[in-house]
């Protein structure tokens, strides 16, 4: 059923950019394509976490990624309702509904038989306990091996060795998996191509502090999460590229949207169809940046790419301690000059909902407005719209009365 | 007691030995039956509630009594308690020791240097010396009250069960509070008292029950259980069996990497990788006990342990044993509803017993 709805997803984007060649469906056509590879019979199929996990190291192995969250987490943007008869799958056999949706919509999926094989299941322990759960959970119900890259709460130099030996580690399966040996000049000239995209991706976090802003908001959303599947290919910074270009076209045309309010959003952006979008265009809101989208790592030291790899993993903003996540958002607050902030909380994303209250008293302190607006990624019995418009609505005064 | 400076902890991952070792007293903190309506405001809702429980406690400025707390990186919930309580209960001394959730040499090795880290922070911040010498004694303590213990729940092996599985689990609960010295004196006491039960032949016993799951604080569950008629002979909980079993090798040349090959590598819990050696080890526990059945319980909004339930369940089930699983709120307050259901669970062990 996903391999019948990535095609259509494929298809119906290649016909478009036929008459509109433009970067978001590149990048549709890209991933439904990579999406349909796992579903190759002669497909290595490494199941991670694009988000997460150096995508480097999987594509100097020529692996085929696939993330169970993001490969199933397609769906409810477009199908909300047949998402829940997917989740029900999973809660019919005794997983809580107190279990992340989106964890639950995967097992139903699998138990549907929607999913593609898996020759190795890996993920990281940094998003969050719920994932590397899950993870683990697919891989003893198809019979292979899960690894976990563990990435601990503090940087050093002890931790940076930790990580490193594990990628190192990795490396060993994943020659085992793809059957040839780790080729160092393909590792490093990944890490090139992921240290180019890194910067174009640094160009393109400027223009977005362009005002008005000058692109999609929940594309922004979605491509700070997504779009680290590419790393360590040369599409990502072609698609990068791409952004830049048509985001300065709309600037030198004056063809952006008109903007009231700049909103800077944390956590992650809903999956399943809202009217969150309806309601900041009716109202001038742009969501100019995501917590996700900010370029918080270093360029990768080629000469050192295990270390370089692990430096990224323990500078994510949801490693370490608050401080680490809270100077990262109050940085974003001043360099993109929001009105206000606005953190959606899935109701089992316990890892990022945890900490809202230190993320509050710091903005009341700089008298940013702060809503936390409570949700759900996949789950449409747990949405409502009629609740997101009047907070959004009520959020929206408070930011006009502030400025 | 007055004198004494307490450094209170919260997951089996805590190290106590090396606490004792500064000579100060490692003592658990639990939330009990707290409200957690205090800490709604500070950590989200849906969050754990022995974390949301715990974190009222000091909110309510009832974790005073503590000199310091150390954390582990438990779960995604502990990780983000640390923060909250860092910042607004302030407690002295407030540490988040790193525990790998991998096993294996690279884990173990940068576990021990956290191990490390930890005891020159408490030298630091307490101005003590843990000497090689120190900890080794702290080490052989803490092994003879695991042993004690152990030989408590071997003793539990037995058929018609010696002792309630309420008393012995309510024994060990009290010795996380307790100085080793005085714990060690109680469970000697104990096991006299114990091995003196002599089994009457002939009697098959109750229904002998397993409790599988996270944290349990209060006794409500074995009351239910016993109340209804069966026995609990096995306790597989953070603040039960994880705790108490496996030594650390008091001949190490390296205390520190023994302590770590004792706590990543024998304990194993929700938050490990190793979802077979879980259930293996349930398993086994299942055939030492001759148990009946197995009551895997788990408090809400804990994604580790909920997630890995309808598995074990399932495996469980194949193997024959009869499972229930119960989602707890962690006050147990609400026992109506689950009064039914374990009555109707030992009525079925019962049955398959006859």
């Amino acid at each position: 059923m996903l391999k019948i709805f990535y095609e259509g997803m494929k298809k119906s984007a290649e016909e478009e950019f036929q008459r509109r060649p433009r970067a978001w469906l590149m990048y549709t056509i890209q991933l439904t394509s990579t999406l349909l590879k796992a579903f190759e019979d002669d497909a290595k199929v490494v199941w991670t976490t694009y988000y997460s996990f150096p995508m480097e190291l999987l594509a100097a192995f020529d692996v085929v990624p696939f993330d169970f969250e993001i490969g199933c987490n397609l769906l409810p943007g477009v199908d909300p309702k047949g998402c829940v008869d997917i989740m029900t799958e999973a809660e019919a056999r005794g997983y809580s509904l107190d279990l992340c949706s989106f964890h639950r919509l995967a097992l139903g999926s699998y138990f549907l038989g929607y999913f593609p094989k898996a020759d190795l299941l890996l993920t990281t322990s940094h998003f969050c306990d719920g994932k590397t759960k899950t993870n683990q959970i697919l891989a003893r119900y198809y019979g292979k091996e899960a690894m976990m890259l563990d990435v601990p709460n503090e940087l050093s130099k002890e931790s940076v060795t930790y990580v490193s030996k594990q990628l190192q580690g990795i490396a060993g399966k994943l020659e085992e998996i793809s059957g040839h040996k780790l080729d160092l000049d393909r590792l490093q000239e990944c890490i090139r191509a992921s240290n180019r995209a890194r910067a174009a991706y640094g160009r393109l976090a400027e223009l977005w502090k362009t005002k008005p802003f000058a692109w999609d908001g929940s594309r922004l959303c979605n491509l700070s999460i997504i779009g680290n599947m590419f790393s360590g290919t040369p599409f990502q910074e072609q698609l990068y590229q791409k952004i830049i270009e048509e985001c300065e076209q709309r600037i030198a045309e004056g063809k952006v949207a008109p903007e009231e309010f700049r909103v800077l959003w944390l956590a992650w952006f809903p999956a399943q169809r809202t009217n969150i979008n309806e309601i900041f265009r009716q109202n001038k809101v742009s969501i100019v940046m995501s917590e996700l989208a900010r370029v918080y790592w270093d360029e990768v030291d080629e000469k050192h790419p295990f270390e370089g790899m692990a430096l990224r993993c323990l500078k994510n903003p949801y490693v370490g301690p608050i401080e680490q996540r809270l100077a990262g958002v109050l940085q974003m607050v001043d360099e993109y000059a929001v009105d206000g902030v606005v953190h959606f909380s899935s109701a089992a994303c316990r890892h990022a909902n945890a900490s809202f209250r230190m993320i509050m008293d710091a903005l009341v302190a700089r008298d940013v407005p702060f809503l936390v607006l409570d949700g759900d990624m996949s789950d449409q019995r747990n949405y409502s719209a009629e609740g997101t418009w009047s907070l959004l609505e009520s959020f929206i005064e408070v930011m006009a009365v502030r400025k | 007691m007055s004198n004494v400076r307490r450094i209170g902890w919260l997951c089996a991952f805590a190290p106590e030995e090396i606490v004792s070792a500064a000579g100060l007293l490692p003592m658990r903190l639990s939330g009990g039956g707290e409200s957690t309506a205090v800490a709604d405001a500070y950590i989200y809702s849906n969050l754990c509630p022995y974390v949301k429980s715990t974190l009222a406690l000091g909110l309510n400025g009832k974790a005073r009594h503590l000199d310091g707390l150390v954390f582990v990186r438990s779960c995604d919930g502990m990780r983000r308690m640390y923060d909250v309580w860092k910042t607004y209960v302030g407690t002295r001394f407030v540490y988040m020791l790193e525990v790998p959730k991998n096993k294996g040499e690279a884990a173990v090795e940068y576990f021990a240097s956290q191990l490390r880290k930890f005891a020159h922070a408490l030298e630091q911040e307490f101005g003590v010396d843990i000497t090689p010498a120190s900890l080794n004694e702290a080490i052989r303590m803490t092994n003879k009250a695991r042993r004690l213990m152990q030989r408590i729940y071997q003793i539990q092996r037995n058929v018609p069960l010696p002792l309630p599985g309420s008393e012995v689990f309510q024994l060990g609960l009290d010795g996380l509070g307790m100085t080793k010295g005085a714990f060690i004196l109680r469970l000697e006491e104990y096991c006299k008292k114990a091995e003196s039960q002599v089994p009457q032949r002939g009697d098959k016993g109750k229904a002998r029950v397993l409790i599988s799951g996270n944290v349990i604080d209060r006794p409500e569950l074995f009351r239910l259980i016993e109340a209804a008629g069966a026995d609990v002979v096995a306790v597989d909980l953070c603040t039960a069996r994880r705790h108490f079993d496996h030594l650390v090798d008091e001949n190490s040349g390296d205390p520190y990497l023994a302590l770590a090959h004792r706590y990543l590598g024998e304990l194993s819990c929700a938050r490990m990788t190793g979802l077979e050696e879980r259930l293996n080890e349930m398993e086994e526990l299942v055939k030492a006990y001759a148990v009946d059945g197995v009551v895997y319980t788990s408090v809400k909004f804990c994604d580790q342990h909920l997630a890995d339930a309808p598995y074990f369940v399932e495996k469980l089930k194949d193997e024959g044993v009869m499972v229930l699983f119960l989602e707890n709120d962690y006050t147990w307050g609400n026992t109506g509803q689950l009064k039914t259901r374990v009555e109707a669970f030992v009525e079925i062990l019962d049955s398959r017993r006859r």
